[in-house]
């Protein structure tokens, strides 16, 4: 493997995109692990741009970071107990551990498997197409003749299912 | 030289660095490391400022634009033609904004060092110092509106630390630290939507969001017009000197043709105020001359009237104009070199940056202009007016701030663009100064209550200490004499910032006066005559409500323990003081009128007549110069001087504070109704609450009360339904219930109940049975739907 | 690339559904207003919206069409549904005014989130294509999850919420599983389109048509789950049991409307012809449902019989009856009997939802403030205390038991004829068989509220709501069982629009 700039880059943002994945599933302060999860959306941000897709990055720090991680902190902040709640309840670690670690092999065999396997027709993908895609797939959320009724739903949807958090989360009075 | 520009990434970087360095080991390391880190990235950002200006010196004052070495495009998306960079733009403007944000950005850093000492999260601040002079400096350094608007949100997030720095101080007052954040989080917030909706804007009318291409002059008759001195070179190809390209500058330079202008420029290459130029000067009615907004096409005339009005929106917000103002005072919660920096020099002049950067726009926009006069005088005068009622130093000061950000943005709507950021300057030493200098009172009157303090109780802290404000003018007097050089240079910026001969202030206002004079009277504009007759009055107020603080703070008796015992300040904190005395001071020889020379000593280059307007024309298209009106300039000085003598007769030798602690002239029956409205801040803040909050309120209540309690529960519910529904269910009930059911079924299903029994026993409750449940169902309906499939597979196979 | 103009996606025919999504979210900020004791003013909101758009699909209903470029079908069989789904909520409103105020749990987010599911169900009887089908699925779940455990933190809704979510978003993973299976075999999600690719799939290589059947199979699986058929059931009594009353009815109701919709919709529009063999008669899914529709017939009903909790009874009861409309999806496997199925199980779903809806209203005036009052021993004595009452509660018995001049009736005999007329015999004589069955456990709540002698609590009162909800949903019974030609005529061309989709 080609040792350059680009590399390095990429070793950067990986070790931040893990990092900060690793920093919201290990840290007991709920503020903390979502503090973390916006690190380690950044770092797939920085990833996007090495992909050279930057209206993807600009898209997931807006969206991810600005939007969807600020609404995760309001949603930490108005359920208040669950933030001092700091003790692991559920005891089948091990079990989930072995069920975690099962999908895990999977999803690699199937990243893996087309890209590697025989007949490896998916890996002639040019990143320009990429970005064509990225393209289409604005169009298409927009499309009459696509997914624009899907979208449209979608955020009734997001509506529902935050005001349905809220009415959960909320204190009783 | 040449490459000079190059180094603009850095002047960012350098800051940006420092605060990186100190947020990771800064808590680790002594008050002394800790604010040296971060002053030096300061002085060093300010001595890549001095360069960047040398070269634009050298150079003809062309403008580079550079694109930082790794961070090129931002987002480009080439098959939607869409391309905003990452370019920074070094040109007169922007250094001239890198010079006062660095400049004073250091010598606050210094006085911070003195005045933060002791403080537990000392790093801390000098952490978010750091990052507002990055975030800062992006937003005078950006080439294109969204890079602005970058620096624009980061430096409001600074503001949002720095204002609730002492979150947690005890007694409720942190609670109201972090409130003032919020309120001013919230108001720049209503403000950002404007500015995001006109970059929006600008972005569908011109497909860019770049000020200037590279290789565009932004206004090639610079040094044609006005009394202008010599330039060192006519302006020649504005070249790209970015990245690469560098080294190639000086061969184009001799080689490639010589252009003076942009017309060998396709429009749709050139930025956005170059192509609104071409567009405003097409032929009224010329296709090119309208934009698509939807369903209808629009003259661009009304499309830059939508966007200016957008901007206006943000403006208000960030340089604290009427109405989103109501911040900026309680902003002062932040420590004091904090609200130096960020809240009176640097930060809120932002708003006039943009309106002076987009003065093409404005200037073809004249139904905004006009409301940005009336914004920025009525501004002037609200706050110039509540100023005068004020207890609390610091809020004197704010209001001070909010008054001539007034004068700044009025400037900006009569087409006074050099005026505006003339003003803007000197405003910035002089208002620094004050600010610094009240810092130094409170922390001399603080210092002083500790001594008296412990002198009294030992060392406990007892119940009354806590009363005790160190801000309140009420409890300082007479302190000229126990803190000499604070007084001096507080003198020095008052007589400044009222407008006394020679000191800065008064060249800066009175070119603001005299433009407002030329538009009002001699081009017979409205705003002109707005701005001439609100500003004077403006300026009145100005010199009286800060001859007044004079008066209350620093002569007569001290009032209290802590001001008779008040010490000097540090030295730390004296030597930013003494410097941005000399700048208010001089700092108005900058740009002279023309007919009133003054020798230079040698410095042509940065002091003379009109020298700062000529040095700006290379980026601000529509600057003009303006002469001195001798009348306007005199009558000014008249009422300023009037008013000082006024302030000195009312609250000279001790008669300020009456003995119950009341203002003087509350305390006068035919003031202090005036008086009060002054200090009630006109009610402003109380009509926001009464004009959203109660009306909301009491529709909620008619809702209730009228709506669904009188009309719905008591006529429609009790009377139409109840009363209905009565009848008809004694008529039903009658014949139905007359004993119809006789026994229909007798225990047939003992057997069925039994397996009943038995069945119901899976239904444990557990989650994770129905779920195993539910998977063993798909597999058995796969098995079902596959069944028949595998058969005749296996059928064919064999 | 040429968008569509806004009149060429037909927005008029979304107008029913989509004026209750977003009544539903000025509703929330109206709500805003709204002081706490006066909750009844967002009911009437509500209630209103929901009278709105009936109107609203009244109109569209006589001029069918289609929107969003074939999206979105506002045709008959989406008309007919939503008419059913709309007179459950605005029955599943009135119920609620009281019911929320003395359990008090009165928030003006209850009527949002049940507008919301109202919609979510709207848009899943027009879905057309299997994203949209997914999307309105979802909006359909999430508020009722949040609704079932409306009244936390009282342990039982905490629960009932907590496992129907949990158990649903499973469930929705085998449907996304199904339809990503459908879309991979065939290259495109929507319905129409779908049914051409099927045809090709046949006639070519075998591995897709694995893929179509696994991914019916798994379609069928997520639905079931909503439907609440057996083995996808096991949720449904303790949700019932747990979840506000008022919830409990509409959910029993709207979420079987939407889930068949979709269901209906897919197998008869797309896979009509996935056959296993080529020239096959029947569809390839139809022994599935077939066998599906025999176990829930057979368990939802036996269980029912040892249940003494009228809620959980009638949990029990509502999955017995899915299994009915099942056995109408099964019939429509058969060409040439689809459009008598298809209109048999709208008319079935129809007369349940009133009966259903009945039964629920007469338990939650039976059930006293803490929840308690809902065991089958409070029936006792009801004939005497409250005898209007328990009559109307003896012809809902009597209607979902199938007893003929009641709604329930109707509905079984169009159902058992297309069954027949299918050619499923065996499932004929299972459906009989467990109605014969049934008869036991709904005769057993008659018989003790009119031959036991108990304590029979006089002061449980109805409220004026909720007995105009009773009423309603009598008089729906009784009209439907004695007039049944007024809905029949009027699911005549809800059929014939659903054959008009088959090529």
């Amino acid at each position: 493997m080609e040792f350059n700039i680009h590399s390095i880059v990429f070793l950067i943002f990986s070790v931040i995109t893990l990092g900060g994945g690793l920093g919201t599933v290990t840290s007991r302060n709920l503020i903390h692990g979502a503090v973390y999860l916006i690190v380690s959306l950044f770092g797939v941000a920085g990833l996007f741009i090495l992909l050279s897709a930057p209206f993807l990055a600009a898209i997931q720090v807006l969206v991810y970071i600005g939007a969807i991680a600020i609404l995760i902190i309001f949603a930490v902040m108005l359920t208040r107990s669950m933030t001092r709640m700091t003790e692991i309840y559920n005891r089948q670690w091990s079990l989930s551990l072995v069920v975690s670690a099962l999908l895990f092999v999977l999803l690699l065999v199937g990243i893996i498997l087309p890209v590697w396997g025989p007949g490896t027709a998916n890996a002639a993908l040019q990143p320009s197409e990429l970005v064509a895609t990225t393209v289409d797939l604005g169009v298409a959320f927009v499309d009459g003749n696509q997914f624009v009724l899907p979208f449209e739903v979608a955020s009734l949807l997001l509506t529902a299912a935050m005001i349905g958090a809220i009415v959960i989360a909320r204190d009783r009075d | 030289m040449e490459n000079y520009p190059q180094l603009v990434p850095l002047i960012i970087l350098i800051p940006a660095l420092g605060a990186i360095i100190n947020m990771l080991v800064g808590a680790r390391l002594t008050e002394r490391w800790s604010s040296l880190i971060a002053t030096t990235a300061s002085a060093l950002s300010f001595v890549i400022a001095i360069l960047l200006y040398s070269y634009l010196h050298a150079s003809g004052y062309q403008a580079a634009i550079v694109n930082p070495p790794v961070l090129q495009d931002w987002i480009l998306i080439e098959s939607l033609n869409i391309n905003i960079p990452w370019q920074l733009r070094v040109d007169t403007l922007s250094v001239t904004m890198m010079l006062v944000i660095t400049g004073v950005g250091t010598l606050i850093h210094i006085y911070s060092a003195g005045y933060m000492h002791g403080d537990p999260r000392f790093s801390r601040f000098f952490v978010y110092l750091n990052l507002f002079l990055a975030f800062m400096l992006i937003l005078v350094a950006g080439n294109n509106f969204l890079v602005l608007f970058v620096g624009w949100e980061g430096v409001g997030l600074c503001s949002w630390f720095l204002i609730g720095f002492w979150f947690d101080k005890s007694r409720g007052i942190g609670w109201k630290n972090a409130n003032a954040a919020r309120k001013a989080m919230i108001a720049n917030r209503v403000g950002d939507f404007g500015m995001l909706i006109g970059i929006f804007l600008t972005f569908w009318t011109f497909s860019t969001l770049d000020f200037y291409r590279p290789g565009e002059i932004a206004n090639p008759h610079a040094g044609e017009h006005g009394a202008a001195v010599e330039h060192v070179e006519a302006a020649t190809v504005e070249g790209e000197t970015a990245g690469e390209h560098g080294d190639e500058h000086g061969d184009e330079h001799a080689a490639g043709p010589v252009y003076t202008d942009n017309e060998h420029i396709p429009t749709e290459q050139l930025g956005v105020f170059g192509q609104a130029e071409r567009m405003l000067a097409l032929p009224e009615g010329d296709p090119g001359r309208t934009v698509a907004l939807g369903p209808f096409r629009a003259d661009i005339v009304a499309v830059l009237g939508l966007i200016t009005f957008f901007f206006l929106i943000g403006v208000t917000g960030k340089s604290a104009q009427i109405p989103l103002f109501v911040w900026l005072p309680d902003a002062m919660a932040g420590p004091t070199p904090a609200s130096a920096l960020i809240h009176a020099a640097t930060m809120v002049t932002a708003g006039v940056y943009l309106m002076v950067r987009s003065n093409v726009f404005y200037a073809a926009a004249d139904l905004t202009s006009l409301l940005v006069t009336i914004i920025g005088v009525a501004t002037a005068l609200v706050a110039g007016f509540v100023a005068l009622g004020q207890w609390d130093i610091k809020r004197v000061l704010a209001y001070s701030t909010v008054s001539q950000l007034g004068f700044m943005v009025a400037a900006v709507g009569i087409g006074a663009y050099g005026a505006a950021m003339f003003h803007l300057v000197t405003h910035a030493f002089f208002k620094a100064l004050l600010f610094l200098g009240s810092g130094s009172v409170i922390h001399g009157v603080e210092h002083g209550h500790h001594e008296t303090h412990h002198a009294a109780h030992g060392d406990g802290h007892a119940g009354e200490a806590d009363e005790f404000d160190p801000q309140d003018m009420r409890n300082m007097g007479g302190l000229a004499s126990r803190m000499p050089v604070t007084y001096i240079t507080y003198l020095i910026g008052t007589l400044a910032l009222a407008g006394i001969w020679p000191f800065a202030g008064f060249w800066s206002k009175d070119e603001i006066l005299g433009d407002s004079w030329v538009a009002g009277l001699v081009n017979n504009e409205l705003g002109g005559f707005i701005a001439l007759a609100g500003l004077l009055l403006a300026a009145a107020f100005t010199a009286f409500y800060m001859w007044r603080q004079v008066e209350l703070v620093f002569h007569g008796r001290p009032r209290t323990e802590a001001a008779a015992h008040a010490p000097e300040s540090s030295l730390s904190m004296l030597i930013p003081l003494i410097v941005l005395a000399v700048f208010s001071v001089i700092g108005g020889f900058i740009n002279l009128p023309g007919n009133a020379a003054i020798p230079t000593l040698g410095l042509d280059a940065v002091l003379g007549v009109h020298q700062f307007g000529s040095f700006l024309e290379h980026s601000v298209v529509n600057i003009h110069a303006a002469d001195l009106q001798p009348l306007i300039a005199i009558v000014a000085l008249g009422l300023a001087i009037g008013a000082i003598l006024m302030a000195r007769s009312i609250y000279g030798l001790n008669r300020g504070v009456t003995a119950d602690r009341r203002d003087v002239l509350e305390a006068n029956a035919s003031f202090s109704r005036m008086w009060r409205l002054a200090n009630a801040r006109l009610y402003w803040d109380e009509t926001y609450r009464r004009l959203f909050e109660q009306p909301f309120n009491r529709t909620s209540q008619f809702l209730a009360d009228t709506l669904d309690w009188a009309f719905w529960h008591d006529y429609v519910h009790d009377t139409i339904i109840a009363k209905g529904f009565r009848a008809i269910g004694t008529l039903l009930s009658q014949p139905v219930d007359l004993g119809l059911i006789d026994g229909v079924v007798n225990g047939i299903g003992r057997l069925m109940r039994w397996a009943s029994g038995g069945l119901r026993e899976i239904q444990t409750g557990y989650v994770r049975t129905y779920a195993v449940s539910v998977l063993l169902g798909v597999v058995v309906v796969l098995i079902i739907l596959l069944l028949p499939y595998i058969q005749r597979a296996l059928a064919s196979g064999n | 690339m040429q968008l569509p103009s806004l009149s060429e996606l037909n927005l008029g025919l979304t107008v029913p559904a989509l004026s209750l999504a977003l009544w539903a979210c000025i509703l929330l900020v109206i709500d805003l207003f709204i002081p706490r004791d006066r909750k009844s003013v967002t009911a009437w909101l509500a209630a209103g919206g929901v009278v709105f758009a009936f109107i609203a699909n009244l109109l569209v209903y006589r001029d069918p069409g289609v929107a969003f470029m074939g999206l979105f079908v506002a045709d008959e069989f989406a008309g007919f549904l939503n008419i059913v789904v709309l007179l459950t909520a605005f029955i599943a409103i009135l119920m609620s005014v009281d019911y929320l105020k003395r359990t008090g749990i009165e928030r003006g987010e209850y009527y949002v989130l049940l507008l919301m599911t109202t919609s979510g169900i709207m848009f899943m009887n027009s879905a057309n294509d299997l994203a949209v089908v997914f999307i309105a699925l979802e909006l359909l779940s999430i508020p009722l999850y949040v609704l079932a455990a409306f009244r936390a933190p009282e342990e039982r809704s905490e629960e009932a919420g907590l496992k129907y979510f949990i158990l649903g978003a499973f469930a929705s993973a085998f449907f996304v599983f199904g339809a990503a299976l459908i879309y991979g075999a065939t290259g495109s999600s929507s319905l129409p389109v779908i049914v051409d690719a099927v045809g090709r799939a046949l006639a070519g290589e075998g591995s897709s048509l694995l893929l179509l059947l696994m991914g019916s199979g798994l379609i069928l699986a997520g639905l079931g789950f909503k439907v609440a058929v057996v083995p996808f059931h096991m949720w449904t009594p303790d949700v019932y049991e747990g979840a506000p009353t008022p919830v409990t009815a509409f959910m029993s109701v709207g979420a079987k409307v939407g889930g068949f919709a979709a269901l209906l919709r897919i197998l008869l529009v797309a896979l009509p012809a996935l056959t296993v063999a080529e020239g096959d008669a029947v569809a390839g899914w139809q022994t599935a449902t077939w066998v599906v529709a025999a176990l829930t017939l057979i368990l939802g009903n036996i269980v029912a019989i040892s249940q003494t909790n009228i809620k959980r009874l009638l949990a029990y009861s509502s999955i017995a009856h899915a299994g009915y409309v099942l056995m109408a999806v099964a019939a429509a496997g058969t060409p040439g009997v689809s459009d008598q199925a298809t209109r048999a199980a709208l008319i079935y779903l129809m007369a349940y939802m009133f009966t259903n809806l009945g039964a629920f209203a007469v338990a939650m005036a039976i059930e006293k403030d803490d929840g308690s009052g809902t065991s089958l021993d409070d029936f006792k004595g009801l004939g005497r205390s409250r005898p209007l009452l328990a009559a109307i509660m003896a012809v809902f018995m009597l209607s979902l038991t199938g007893i003929p001049l009641t709604a329930g009736f109707v509905g079984k005999w169009v159902v058992f004829q297309a069954t027949i007329e299918a050619g499923l015999y065996t499932l004929a004589v299972i459906g009989v068989l467990t109605s014969v069955i049934s008869a036991f456990y709904y005769v057993r709540v008659i018989v003790n509220m009119f031959l036991e002698d108990g304590e029979g609590d006089p002061a449980a009162a109805a409220t004026p709501y909720v007995q105009w909800a009773i009423y309603l949903t009598f008089a729906g019974t009784l009209v439907l069982g004695i007039i049944p030609s007024l809905v029949t005529n009027l699911s005549g061309p809800v059929a014939l629009a659903v054959a008009s989709l088959v090529p």
